[in-house]
């Protein structure tokens, strides 16, 4: 089928395996290629990652220099949040997308493409900067003024002006991107798929792109400040020739902040897809969890100053940032409920993309009830800029972001390469990864109501403190063992061809990128079935059950 | 072996329960002991937020794994359907409503604390000291000028009121028995307070400020209101040495050693003090290396007293063959 297909277009240079993934336009190819660059990026900020936890195992540990421990500190955080999350999910969206609403290709093939090319560009010129005069960014990745200013003892070199670059191109990048998801949902869905029919995760994705086009041009603002202020003179952000500071906390959280739902909508999505194919039951309450997607988003631009309470805020504005964020509280509490019923009276399989499905249950609720404490602001001036914090955005980027992609590549990856990945490696790489992330990150609670402050690169505390520490630091290696098992799967299965072959539908799930071969043809499919239900998969297995032959 | 499975389980939990009371008080699972009424209150909005977040956490998890065990497949085929119940209207209200209950009664409590937690109690008649923070010591300014690094002196039980303010970058004030974190932002005054309990209080810079950011450390010492006087009134006798020890060692070591910066126990500019001061005020910038402005805002005297005192105490006392780096 797919061979035909491809025999079908004129042999030239562009049919090179090589030169086909270069030139391509095909979404699912995109896709891929989305998906793998951010792995091999998620991969150098682990890396990161491990060094700062060698240097912080024990105390006056002397691994990294000050200085590389803040440049290593600032593109840890800048990679992971911009070059593995948003473009892996980005990835996913690209590849599910057009399958999941019986599209041939997203609207715009040729703009799709170009997003991807920007975000590798703009991913290698954060890399660069390693090489820049005075090495890398160092002032954090939310680069706050006037650390980030071009003065002798805060930021001079080109390290942030290449960090600035960087995040300019990649905004760019996603800005495409959303556009055309928008384009393609809202115009080229089946016949019949009416908006509340639509797959969960296609919601997602919708608020998602929505999120992305209402913040990213805040941060564009505020980086180009940033850039004239270290570039040609002027003065937005230094305070003694009347700048402020303040204004660029405000704009950077205004992006910041929905920033943290861009992260973890469409995981909420990949969940809501994964947990009913593998309780064998329909989402519990599909209406509740699509609106209160569009609920979270909406607030998600309300809540941006909970970042900034400590800035000495007045208490009427803390009072509503508060407010605001513990609102956000609700409807991610009736998604949480509605996943846990979707399991109740089930066939439970638990396949590796289930057990990440559930431990995402688990953590994300850990990572969102810490963050009461962040809401109530008085609580947060004890807590805030502490390893508190550091373990309750992990709770909620590790333990929900990461833990939900990996269950969704190993949920997806028959449909994208037609084979599975092992199943007893894939249980061996989420039980390492479970362990292992709460062992890093649980202690860090602990560290911070201790007094650890974060983005400190040592620490004279020895007793508990270091034996927090100690044990956050072997958490992250286990971490580092079980990705390693998750690339020797990918390698077996992919390289060495190992994977079981995948029949168009190898866990009987209920969406249409099902109903294509795996992996599917180049025009995605010849027909498209009318879609009556948000299960087109599962009605189609009825009706054939039904029909005698 | 099945009955001995859930006491054995029972008994872990009740022996896990129990380490995690016995270490409660200083194991990390609370913030730190408070030693003012501003900490004492967010202590209190922190338990009622932590006994509210532990019980929808003990709930969730529970379903959870209930869920996971009860309905586990136990070897039916993949076909077999689950209920098939597409939701339920009551109980998605229920799960609306009960958490906008808790919230609200959170939200109502912290509005309850906040007076005693956001303003100095009324009748108080506060000792203003001004926190500055620098790349990178802390700097605080007394009533009647006195001046000290590093080390806050304040008598016991008397209320103190902070500003915080910076001249260089963000800096975070955060001594965490003594309340929460406010931030030192260029160009902006912040005000805090605290009525500490006679003790030692240790804390640091909460906010990246730079290269040595994890040394920005501060004590409070809350002491006997004679204690207080004292300092204020022999505070010169000390400055320098409390310069040298807070902002120089950091960078060129205890001895002038060097370090990070570079050795200046040898270098004759320690011995000639208006050249000393030229650096102090305007830093240095140039092929060898570069110096923030650490004293832009010291007075005379604080100049003379430092320059004094590495005259006297810094000037050829390094180990000879002290190498000069970079």
């Amino acid at each position: 089928m797919a061979a035909r297909s491809e025999a079908a277009y004129p042999v030239g240079w562009k049919n090179g395996r090589v030169a086909s993934w270069l030139v391509t336009v095909d979404h699912k190819r995109i896709g891929i290629l989305y998906i793998a660059t951010s792995l091999v990026w998620f991969v150098a900020g682990g890396i990161l990652a491990l060094l700062m936890r060698t240097q912080l195992a024990t105390p006056n540990e002397a691994f990294l220099t000050k200085n590389s421990y803040n440049e290593v500190m600032t593109m840890h955080g800048t990679t992971m949040i911009f070059l593995v999350v948003i473009p892996i999910l980005a990835g996913f969206a690209n590849f599910l997308v057009p399958l999941m609403i019986g599209a041939r290709d997203m609207a715009f093939p040729r703009l799709n493409a170009l997003s991807y090319w920007l975000f590798l560009l703009g991913g290698i010129i954060l890399w660069l900067s390693w090489f820049a005069k005075g090495g890398a960014a160092h002032a954090g990745w939310w680069s706050y003024p006037t650390l980030s200013e071009n003065f002798p003892f805060t930021s001079p070199g080109h390290g942030q002006d290449y960090w600035i670059l960087s995040l300019h191109v990649l905004t760019l990048s996603s800005l495409l991107g959303a556009i055309n998801f928008i384009v393609t949902i809202h115009n080229m869905r089946a016949p019949g798929m009416t908006w509340m029919r639509m797959p969960l995760f296609v919601w997602a994705i919708e608020t998602y792109a929505i999120l992305l086009l209402v913040a990213l041009p805040a941060l564009s603002a505020a980086i180009t400040l940033l850039l004239l202020d270290r570039t040609v003179g002027t003065h937005f952000f230094i305070p003694s020739d009347g700048g402020s500071i303040v204004l660029y906390q405000h704009l950077f959280w205004f992006f910041g902040h929905p920033e943290v739902y861009i992260m973890v909508l469409p995981v909420f999505g990949m969940i809501s897809e994964i947990l009913p194919v593998f309780a064998r039951k329909p989402i519990f309450g599909y209406k509740a969890v699509a609106f209160s997607t569009i609920g979270i988003a909406f607030f998600s631009m309300l809540v941006w100053a909970h970042h900034m309470f400590t800035t000495g805020l007045p208490v009427g504005l803390d009072s509503f940032f508060m407010i605001s964020s513990m609102v956000i509280a609700v409807p991610t509490g009736i998604k949480i409920f509605n996943w846990i019923a979707t399991t109740w009276r089930g066939n439970l399989i638990f396949d590796t993309p289930m057990l990440f499905a559930l431990a995402f249950i688990a953590l994300f609720t850990m990572g969102g009830l810490s963050g009461i404490f962040l809401a109530a602001f008085p609580v947060d001036w004890q807590v805030n800029d502490s390893y508190y914090i550091v373990a309750h955005f992990h709770y909620v980027l590790f333990g929900g972001s990461a833990f939900g992609f990996f269950g969704g590549l190993y949920y997806w990856w028959p449909k994208m390469f037609g084979r599975m990945l092992d199943e007893r490696l894939g249980k061996w790489h989420f039980w390492l990864l479970f362990v292992g992330f709460n062992l890093t990150f649980l202690p860090q609670h602990m560290l911070g109501l201790l007094g650890m402050v974060r983005r400190i690169y040592t620490y004279h505390h020895g007793g508990i403190w270091e034996a927090y520490n100690l044990i956050s630091s072997i958490g992250s290696g286990v971490m580092g063992v079980a990705i390693l098992v998750f690339l020797i799967n990918v390698w077996r299965t992919n390289v060495f061809r190992k994977g079981v072959r995948a029949g168009n539908d190898p866990w009987l799930a209920d969406t249409l990128e099902w109903y294509t071969t795996s992996p599917p043809p180049p025009h995605n499919f010849d027909t498209v079935p009318y879609v009556t239900s948000a299960r087109p998969l599962r009605d189609l297995r009825r009706r054939l059950a039904e029909q005698p032959q | 072996m099945r009955r001995k499975l859930p006491s054995l389980v029972l008994a872990v939990l009740v022996a896990l329960a129990t380490a995690g009371v016995a270490t409660a008080a200083n194991g990390g699972f609370t913030p730190v002991e408070p030693a003012s009424p501003n900490a004492h209150h967010i202590q209190h909005a922190y338990y009622l937020v932590l006994g509210f977040t532990a019980a929808i956490f003990v709930l969730v998890e529970t379903l959870l794994v209930v869920f996971v065990v009860k309905y586990r497949s136990r070897g039916r085929a993949r076909a077999v359907e689950g209920a098939q119940v597409l939701g339920h209207t009551r109980l998605e209200l229920i799960w609306t409503a009960i958490p906008v209950v808790i919230l609200a009664i959170i939200a109502g409590f912290v509005f309850y604390e906040l007076p005693n937690i956001d303003s100095a109690p009324a009748a108080a008649d506060p000792i203003h000291i001004t926190v500055e923070g620098h790349q990178y010591y802390w700097q605080f300014d007394y009533p009647n000028h006195a001046r000290s690094i590093g080390t806050l002196h304040v008598p016991a039980g008397a209320v103190v009121d902070l500003k915080v303010v910076s001249p260089d970058v963000i800096h975070s004030w955060w001594i965490p028995a003594l309340g929460g974190k406010l931030q030192a932002i260029p160009g902006r005054i912040n005000h805090t307070w605290f009525k500490a309990d006679t003790g030692s209080y240790d804390g640091q810079c909460a906010e990246l400020c730079g290269v040595f950011h994890a040394s920005m450390r501060a004590t409070v010492r809350a002491e006997s209101q004679q204690a207080y006087q004292h300092y204020l009134t022999s505070w010169r006798g000390t400055i320098g040495k409390q310069i040298w020890n807070g902002v120089c060692a950091t960078c060129h070591g205890n001895l002038g050693q060097g370090g990070y910066g570079i050795a200046i126990a040898n270098n004759s500019l320690l011995t000639q003090k208006s050249g000393l001061e030229g650096i102090l005020r305007n830093g240095f910038t140039g092929p060898g290396g570069a110096m923030p402005p650490v004293g832009e805002t010291w007075t005379q005297e604080e100049i003379d007293a430092l320059a004094a005192y590495v005259k006297k105490h810094i000037y050829k006392s390094a180990p000879v063959g002290a190498t000069s780096g970079g």
